[in-house]
């Protein structure tokens, strides 16, 4: 493991709904190695999204500071934000978050050509034929079962090789075979490219897969288990 | 039910109840003064006759005329005699000006107040050589009250500045400055000579014992003499009051594609109301609401918004009435008022009320498509089912609907089944382009940057709504541009500069001993020798056989449901002419020979006067010339280009049957600008008696006549495209959620704002150029319509205002499609995303 990814620190997110103050994340610190292997856990409603959200950048915490690969997310403004997440961050969503009126591999090849890369197209057609998706890429999202339009999520999030993949519930809307086969991709992709990887989810089994669980309730951080000694990743 | 699920949607309401308020304010503002006018015109009839009857005559009174007045006068009634004509004005040190003469009596006015500064009684004033003028004379000449000027030959002092005189002629155009003398000063003037063209009118204001109707029927009776008009105040004035009935319906039908637009609006605003409803629907169903309900509650629900909306408008309507009432203030020759009419707010609520049912009614229909089992999935689209009635079936009724209202508002079945053609032609043509920009877009190679491949890809997104945003829009672009075209092809018209073969100045009443020295005078001056030709004038005689009497004029009257005769009692001025003039074509027959002119009296009549009289080639006609009677057979009908400005007659008789008649002489000359002002003072002051009238002038003041009108009729328009930018608004609206969604995506996966702005900009900036496009091409069409069929006058292709229409309506689309969501680029990404 290698010097820090991620350093939170005293996190509090307040979020006002229907009224009302509630308190997301109560003072929630934690820290994630370079190349490690996170599962945040914990039940609906513990603040493991939020949680994640903050560490992407998607928003800003009440109080506390994230930091990202060294850079303190506090200091940046939206703009330098969205291109921090565009060199440094994946995202791969519950409900896959495809924007519907691009194809495919329009949708793999944004990243690319947001951050100026010339055969932008080719290589997002590249990704997606290593994910079994090559013949699918002028289809669009909604012309795509859950399980392509995750793999496209999938490859799009990787395309730019980032140090850090988070994840949220990404087998959450999908069954249970479909689930696993995206599991073992994301999980033989971070492999291989060496990245950072934190995972949201309620699935014990896949977070028993993680180097480390940290376990979320009523915005605390509860526990944290490091499971790289007890249990191999594959 | 139906106010709950009101409360559920106040964008709907709001976008409803704007589109609905617009459309009617431009009815109520526009119908408001129109009824105004009307009124002001009926009240002030007698004032502006300047009695209850009124005898007119262009020619010297026969002795009938004169008995038969001062039967009338013997009996009680109150008299008065004026002479109106045109003539030169000039300062002592030189400078002349075309002024409007009116000689007066001591008992003028019957009716009403000459209101003069400072204030005193017209006929002291006017005594002993004493003038009253207009304020612009003054200013012309260089003079002060108290100056003296040469009228003609006459010298007068001017004692007053006119400020307003009740019964000045309805002429929307006046040729100069009003001057007001006594009868002994325009005898003394010598203004009024041999050929000259006065208007005598003997205004009576009756006794009580004798009706107007009944005095204009013994004077009627009494003066053979058809050509000298007999009118009572009630049906006085009738060309402005055609004027003002055109101009109140043309307005209207403006005021009416406003909300034709609004309309537009309230159908797109309830299919996206309906849309969003459709769960709810669903769930009602479930729980047992039927169909008929669900249709009736939102029926009510909506046309109680659109009442709303048209209350709304109707108050926006009388606010803005003031400034029509200010814009439309110089066309009419007397005060309007601007009082708010109820009957036309109670009418234009109802047409709000109208619109409303008429064009929400067919997205309200898809209540009937809702299946209670949509409650279970939402996800899957139901395979569609054959619908109840053919909906062309529901179109018929609507559009029906629309298009009765319209000819409510044109109050003319032609005109109102003319503008329901043409803004279905519109609307059709803009609609197609709409879906036509949506299938470009789908079927557009995916290349270029991601910004304008997002932005194109946006004009797809599900509800945009695209054809109504850019019919609405193209409406009002239509509009907007075709007063503009029209405006620009008009003023070209009028550009004396660029009219090389206008003349600089009409002169009139040359008389025969002045003919030689005119020429010299002018050629002198200018170096220019001037184009003179020999007229006489003349009245219509016999039309065929019959014999033009009053009995045929009042025939004639009737069967034209009211309108003048004009070419039965107008006076003539006939020339003769061996060689066909310059400016006119032979449509019919043909010109004549020599001989065949040496053989007979022929004459060659204008196409217009032809076909109002009823004649053709062969046709005998027969003309008066001071007591003499000519009579003619019909050669030739010919198409005169009246905007060529040449010297145009509506009767040309062959050469040498005019030989011997008294004439006089008009003449045309086309000098360099600057050299216009000397030969005027130059012509008036050797020739007092001759009227110089400057077509530089008279066509700048058409030009400023047509410029006011073409703002008015731009104000309304506004209201089109003010309803236009409403619906775009609300379409954007409607998509936000999705427009949010999308634009944070691409902000996780790293767009800056920028990014994003652009993509919307690309969007804004498509919808912008078809309906700029699309609108501009339509206001063409329109243009060239007006202009070839209505106006008769010359189209001209003005790529400059066309480009300028589509720039920037490129410019409002993107400026309001921002305004609308530049909100979303500062938007925090997470929130959306966990609420998606």
């Amino acid at each position: 493991m290698g010097p820090g990814m991620i350093h939170v620190r005293d996190v509090v997110m307040r979020l006002t709904s229907g009224g009302r103050t509630v308190t997301v994340l109560d003072s929630v610190s934690l820290d994630v190695a370079r190349g490690e292997c996170v599962a945040v856990t914990g039940p609906s409603g513990s603040g493991k999204s939020t949680l994640l959200g903050l560490v992407a950048g998607l928003d800003t915490p009440t109080s506390g500071a994230v930091v990202v690969d060294g850079v303190d997310l506090g200091t940046l403004d939206e703009d330098a934000l969205a291109r921090f997440r565009r060199d440094r961050i994946g995202f791969v969503f519950q409900s896959y978050h495809l924007i519907p009126t691009l194809t495919a591999v329009e949708n793999v090849a944004v990243p690319l050509e947001l951050a100026g890369v010339a055969d932008a197209r080719a290589r997002a057609a590249h990704l997606l034929a290593e994910l079994g998706l090559g013949a699918r890429g002028h289809h669009y999202p909604v012309q795509l079962s859950g399980g392509e339009q995750q793999r496209v999520a999938l490859a799009r999030a990787v395309a730019r090789e980032p140090g850090l993949l988070l994840a949220d519930e990404p087998t959450g809307n999908l069954d249970s075979a479909t689930g696993a086969s995206i599991i073992e991709l994301l999980l033989a992709l971070n492999r291989e490219r060496g990245s950072t990887l934190v995972l949201v989810t309620h699935d014990a089994a896949l977070a028993a897969r993680a180097d480390r669980q940290i376990a979320l309730r009523d915005g605390r951080v509860i526990a944290a288990t490091d499971l790289s000694a007890t249990l191999p990743l594959s | 039910m139906a106010w709950r699920e009101t409360r559920a949607g106040w964008r709907h309401v709001l976008t409803v109840l704007v589109c609905v308020a617009l459309g009617v304010a431009a009815l109520v503002s526009v119908g408001s003064l129109s009824a105004d006018l009307s009124r002001t015109l009926a009240r002030e009839a007698k004032t502006l006759l300047g009695g209850d009857v009124e005898v007119r005559s262009l020619r010297a009174p026969p002795p009938a005329v004169v008995e038969a007045v001062e039967r009338l006068h013997a009996e009680g009634s109150a008299l008065t005699h004026t002479r109106e004509l045109v003539g030169m004005a000039r300062s002592l040190g030189g400078a002349s000006l075309l002024v409007e003469v009116k000689a007066v009596d001591a008992a003028y006015p019957l009716y009403g107040v000459v209101e003069i500064a400072p204030p005193g009684r017209l006929a002291e004033l006017l005594a002993e050589g004493g003038a009253v003028v207009e304020e612009s004379l003054l200013a012309r000449l260089g003079l002060q009250p108290g100056d003296r000027f040469m009228l003609g030959e006459a010298a007068l002092v001017v004692r007053g500045v006119l400020r307003r005189e009740p019964d000045r002629p309805a002429s929307l155009v006046s040729l100069g400055p009003r001057v007001l003398v006594s009868q002994t000063s325009i005898d003394g003037s010598g203004l009024i000579a041999f050929g000259s063209r006065v208007r005598q009118r003997w205004l009576l204001r009756l006794p009580p014992s004798i009706a107007p109707s009944e005095a204009r029927a013994r004077l009627a009776a009494a003066i053979d003499d058809p050509s000298i008009r007999v009118a009572a105040f009630d049906e006085a004035q009738p060309g402005l009051k055609r004027f003002l009935d055109q101009l109140g319906i043309y307005l209207g039908l403006v005021g009416l594609v406003s909300l034709l637009v609004g309309g537009v609006g309230v159908a797109a605003s309830v299919a996206t109301f309906m849309r969003r409803r459709r769960p709810t629907i669903a769930v009602l169903k479930c729980l047992g609401a039927d169909t008929r309900t669900l249709l009736a509650t939102y029926v009510v629900q909506t046309e109680l918004i659109g009442l709303a909306g048209s209350v709304v408008g109707a108050l926006l309507g009388v606010a803005v009435l003031p400034l029509l009432v200010a814009v439309t203030r110089d066309l009419v020759p007397f005060a309007i008022e601007g009082r708010v009419d109820p009957g036309t707010i109670l009418r234009g609520i109802a047409m709000g009320g109208a619109i409303t049912l008429l064009c929400a009614l067919w997205p309200l229909l898809r209540v009937r498509d809702v299946r209670p089992a949509e409650v279970l999935r939402q996800d899957v689209t139901p395979v569609a089912r054959a619908r109840r009635s053919a909906p062309w079936l529901m179109a018929l009724p609507i559009a029906g609907g629309l298009a009765a209202l319209a000819i409510w508002q044109a109050r003319s079945w032609t005109v109102g089944v003319i503008f329901v053609g043409a803004a279905l032609a519109a609307l059709l043509i803009l609609a197609a382009l709409g879906r036509g920009i949506v299938m470009l877009a789908r079927a557009l190679p995916r290349r270029g940057a991601l910004a304008w491949r997002q932005g194109v890809g946006g004009l797809m997104r599900p509800g945009g709504q695209v054809a109504g945003v850019i019919v609405a829009l193209g409406v009002g672009v239509m509009l907007l541009e075709a007063v503009a075209l029209l405006e620009a092809s008009l003023n070209a018209q009028l550009d004396h500069e660029r009219r090389r073969e206008a003349p600089s100045f009409f002169f009139i009443d040359v008389q025969p001993d002045q003919r030689d020295r005119f020429e010299a005078v002018v050629r002198d001056t200018t170096g220019v020798t001037p184009r003179l030709t020999p007229v006489v004038r003349a009245r219509l005689a016999a039309v065929g056989r019959e014999p033009v009497t009053r009995a045929l004029v009042d025939r004639r009257r009737a069967e034209r449901k009211g309108d003048e005769p004009f070419f039965l009692i107008r006076e003539y001025v006939l020339t003769t002419a061996s060689v066909l003039p310059d400016g006119n074509r032979v449509i019919a027959g043909r010109w004549w020979t020599d001989a065949e002119a040496r053989g007979r009296v022929l004459v060659s009549l204008e196409e217009d006067m032809a076909k109002s009289l009823r004649l053709g080639v062969g046709d005998q006609i027969a003309f008066e010339v001071q007591g003499v009677r000519v009579e003619a057979e019909v050669a030739s009908i010919r198409h005169v280009v009246w905007q060529s400005f040449n010297t145009n007659f509506f009767a040309i008789l062959s050469p040498g049957t005019l030989d011997g008649a008294p004439t006089t002489w008009v003449a045309t000359a086309r000098v360099p600008a600057a050299l216009e002002p000397r030969l005027q003072d130059a012509v008036v002051r050797t020739f007092p008696n001759v009227t110089a009238v400057p077509v530089r002038d008279v066509l700048e003041r058409v030009g400023g006549l047509l410029a006011q009108m073409a703002f008015a009729i731009r104000g309304i328009a506004g209201f089109s495209i003010g309803a236009g930018l409403v619906v775009m608004i609300a379409a954007l609206t409607a998509t936000r959620a999705q427009r949010l969604y999308e634009s944070v995506i691409l902000r996780t996966l790293g767009a800056t704002r920028g990014v994003v702005a652009r993509a919307f900009a690309v969007e804004y900036a498509c919808l912008g150029v078809v309906a700029g496009v699309g609108g501009s091409g339509l206001a063409s069409l329109l243009a060239w319509i007006v202009l070839r069929f209505l106006l008769e006058t010359p189209w001209q292709l003005a790529p400059l205002t066309l480009a300028t229409g589509v720039a920037l309506t490129i410019v409002l689309s993107v400026a309001v499609g921002f305004l609308t969501t530049w909100r979303l680029l500062g938007y925090k990404p997470l929130p959306v995303l966990r609420r998606e």
